[in-house]
């Protein structure tokens, strides 16, 4: 049918054969490489495509103001109706052409009202191709045009006019123009709609044109399908609906609307949540790009140089440098630019390459992020804390790679010379002992049994922080080690990439050994937090635990016993010391258990008086107890035979005690040698719980111990003054003949005693850690190792024996 | 003698703790832990006695 040979204008007739024909070579190239016009034609992309640009026209009509609504129909035929209540396509005949403008229009690539900005200011379709390739690969394209309140037709098939425009009658409708198409099943191998492709864009399509209304039936299936988008409220609603169901770090979201400057108007909307992925959706006339562009590229300057200048500080603090990789981890964020004739990389418009629209979007993002964070200084404040966070964080992946080892576990030559191995390979018959200081690590290597026991001595870092204050922690190699010997990578990882990994552990008992004292409870309680923070599942698993080195040797003669705190040397001695003694009581004499059961009752007794007798010496409040003075509300008369008792014990010299009763409490007093000697139980003693619980037993104490009973250990004798000084006296007794040393530390332990007391699982006692212990250690410690400088000292005065007895 | 147990906050930034991360809030604030344990940001004080620590570096 056509002629490449004709040329235009050989004979008036011909002029309008002659134009056909190069009109049919336009479209015979789309016929002919539909994917360069329309997408893939096989994956449904270039299907759906053929109703966006039609859709897209119809948007375009709203933008410039004059449709409010588009409706989509799927028809059961397989055809799309389009339909906008706009001015309606031109219908008049288009002089240079000689058919009608909608002829034009659909038939002419590169033809239509998108290149005279006088008519579409912006548009999404671009070069006017949209319409006439959609209608070069329909089979048929049926168009009405309510205008000039008259309805006109016109029919198109493979592209080609076979009905010229015309008027079919009054137009019952306002204006508006719809547009009904058949995808040629010739082109697309896959020619069904699939709905919720069309709404997922109609609703894009909604969000980006506040207040336009939406409508997308699907008349296919019954009943039919159908929804309405149209959304109020901007950019911001899009934002919305992205993170529905995400929290937010603030509420609502960054706006912003701009002015045409250059012709180009910007939106935005942007809001962080906590999640650590970002979403920022670009579109260039309500088309998106999923490769960005210069619009992204403004954007991104922007949001890095402001957030950069008001993280300043706290990046600092936290020793960070920020990238804009930190500033956009959370973010979620639409941008929308209006850009008369914009360009793009490739025909599917997935990247704007206008340069003319970056500088304009980058200065109007800075100026609304800058009055943002200046006007928001609280949410401001969150946003920064996480993008800091979000740095601090990259550092310390950074930093796990670099102080980690990263090679294969399993290889030894790659595991830190400090760690003295075991023998063993299995897990599950591996100990791994991590002992705190070098002198104690010697001890530990030579004492332990080498088979299956390892040994990985850590060192505390001592730190000057200030002039009046030290510092102690464990530094990043003794960390770095400590992983590299566990073998189980750390962090979120891959295992293969060196995420933490429990099947990769290398020892399934974790034992920690430190010192007996306030330091080496602060060394454990940071190991023990270090694991619950990172390693959680190794202690839920039940492989850690804390050895209980002994805290004195008591030797007799060749007996030797190590006892591994203060109360189990008290037991010893009581041991001792009660094996022949006898305590004669007004109810009798006791001996063997009868006296291993008062003696118990003894040390309740003794544990209470001591424990209330921070400015009242234990032997004054003993006898205050046998008086029955020590009740919540004092009486004179019991104040008087406290006086008595203390009389009695006293120097005949010194004797003389005096007393007064008043709303503050008991006073004494007497005067020795000149000297006036003042004592006072004062109401905050008298109203303790030990007080009370002295005041019930008085009735018992009285009975036995108001007369000091005779206590004898063979041919010893003693008349204790009451049940404290009788359980004070039967400790000495134990502690006679007796050495008894103190280890300062695990290093004054020889290997040999070592290998005895704490690492011998025959002889041993190991504490399992449980996570519930953990959490417990972990928020004291929280405070402790917390940047909050001021309440931490207090802190440690407070807790530091709920510390030290964490294994109790 | 303690208050009733409540979901503790994550120790980075006391956000409620999540399971999943626990004891943080996120992989995020666990990853800062870590960094900080790795540049020694983490330490207790130590005893004010008059013997020195060998191990000061």
């Amino acid at each position: 049918m056509s002629d490449p040979s004709a040329t235009p204008g050989e004979a008036g007739a011909d002029a309008y054969e002659a134009s056909s024909i190069t009109v049919l070579r336009g479209l015979e190239a789309v016929r002919k490489r539909p994917g360069m016009y329309i997408g893939d034609t096989d994956d449904g992309s270039g299907l759906h495509h053929m109703a966006f640009e039609i859709i897209d026209n119809a948007v375009d009509e709203a933008q410039a103001g004059f449709a409010s609504r588009v409706d989509v129909r799927l028809n059961g035929d397989g055809s799309v109706t389009v339909t906008d209540d706009g001015r309606g396509i031109p219908v008049d005949m288009h002089e240079e052409e000689g058919v009608s403008a909608a002829e034009v229009v659909l038939t002419r690539l590169h033809a239509g009202g998108k290149f005279n900005q006088n008519s579409y200011k912006v548009s999404g379709g671009l070069h006017g191709v949209g319409a006439a390739v959609v209608n070069a690969l329909s089979e048929w394209m049926e168009v009405r045009i309510w205008r000039h309140g008259q309805e006109h037709f016109i029919r198109f098939e493979h592209g080609e006019t076979v009905q010229p425009l015309k008027v079919v009658g009054p137009s019952g409708h306002m204006t508006g123009t719809e547009v009904t198409f058949k995808p040629s099943s010739g082109t697309f191998t896959k020619v069904e709609y699939e709905f919720a492709v069309l709404e997922r864009r109609l609703r894009e399509l909604a969000f980006l044109n506040s207040g336009l209304a939406i409508t997308v039936t699907d008349t296919r299936v019954v009943p039919e399908l159908r929804t309405e988008f149209c959304f109020t409220g901007g950019l911001g609603a899009f934002v919305e609906w992205l993170d529905k169901g995400k929290e937010p770090l603030f509420k609502p979201p960054i706006n912003l609307t701009t002015k045409e400057t250059e012709g180009i108007r910007v939106e935005l909307a942007m809001w962080w949540t906590s999640s650590p992925r970002e979403l920022a959706l670009c579109f260039t006339n309500n088309i998106p790009q999923r490769d960005g562009g210069t619009h992204q590229a403004g954007f991104r300057q922007a949001l890095t140089r402001v957030v950069m200048k008001y993280a300043e500080d706290l990046a600092k603090k936290e020793k960070v440098e920020l990238i804009g990789d930190d500033m956009r981890e959370g973010l979620t964020a639409v941008l929308s630019v209006k850009v008369p004739d914009p360009k793009f990389s490739s025909q599917t418009k997935d990247k704007l390459v206008s340069s003319e629209v970056q500088p304009v979007v980058q200065m109007a993002v800075a100026d609304a992020l800058s009055h943002w964070f200046e006007t928001h200084p609280k949410e401001a404040k969150i946003v920064l804390e996480q993008v800091v966070l979000s740095a601090a964080a990259r550092k310390a992946a950074q930093l796990a790679r670099e102080k980690v080892g990263r090679k294969n576990a399993l290889d030894i030559s790659t595991l830190p010379g400090k760690l003295a191995d075991c023998a063993e390979k299995d897990p599950a018959k591996s100990e791994l002992f991590i002992v705190e200081g070098d002198s104690a690590g010697g001890s530990a290597k030579q004492g332990r049994n080498r088979a299956n026991q390892a040994i990985l001595p850590l060192k505390g870092k001592i730190l000057n922080v200030e002039r009046a204050r030290l510092d102690k922690m464990l530094g990043s190699a003794e960390i770095g080690t400590l992983i590299t010997a566990l073998g189980t990578g750390i962090g979120s990882g891959e295992p293969a990439r060196g995420g933490f990994s429990l099947e990769k552990l290398r020892y399934h008992h974790i034992v920690i050994m430190t010192d007996a004292d306030v330091d080496g409870s602060h060394i454990r309680a940071l190991l023990l937090t270090f694991f619950y923070r990172q390693m959680p599942q190794l202690i839920e698993a039940g492989y850690l635990y804390i050895a209980q080195p002994p805290l004195y040797r008591a030797k007799r003669g060749q007996e030797e016993r190590y006892l591994k705190d203060d109360a189990a040397l008290e037991e010893f001695l009581l041991e001792k010391a009660l094996s022949n003694a006898k305590l004669y009581l007004p109810g009798g004499m006791l001996e063997g258990a009868a006296l291993d059961e008062e003696v118990r009752k003894l040390r309740q007794i003794s544990g209470r008086i001591r424990r209330i007798s921070g400015h009242v010496p234990p032997e004054v409040l003993e006898q205050a107890a046998l008086a029955g003075a020590l009740k919540a509300q004092p009486d004179l008369e019991s104040a008087q035979r406290l006086a008595a008792r203390l009389d009695a014990i006293a120097h005949p010299a010194e004797r003389g005690w005096m007393t007064t009763v008043d709303a503050a409490g008991i006073h004494l007093h007497r005067v020795v040698r000149g000297v006036t000697e003042r004592l006072n139980l004062s109401m905050a003693l008298l109203n303790t719980p030990d007080a009370r619980w002295l005041t019930e037993q008085f009735p018992t104490l009285e009975r036995d111990y108001a007369t000091p009973p005779r206590l004898t250990f063979d041919a010893v004798e003693a008349a204790p003054r009451g049940p404290h000084a009788a359980l004070e006296r039967i400790l000495a007794q134990g502690r006679r003949g007796l050495t008894v040393q103190r280890f300062k530390g695990l290093g004054e332990m020889n290997p040999d005693q070592l290998w005895h007391t704490t690492l011998n699982p025959d002889a041993r006692t190991l504490l399992q850690v449980k996570i519930e212990d953990v959490e417990d250690a972990e928020s004291v410690f929280s405070t402790l190792m917390g940047d909050v400088v001021e309440p931490r000292r207090e802190f440690i005065v407070e807790n530091a024996l709920k510390v030290a007895n964490l294994d109790i | 003698m303690t208050p009733p147990e409540k979901t503790k906050p994550c120790p980075i930034c006391r956000k409620p703790m999540v399971a999943a991360f626990k004891p943080f809030c996120s992989d995020r604030c666990r990853q800062v832990d870590l960094g900080r344990w790795l540049t020694e940001a983490y330490s207790v004080p130590a005893q004010p006695s008059g013997e020195e620590d060998d191990g000061a570096v």
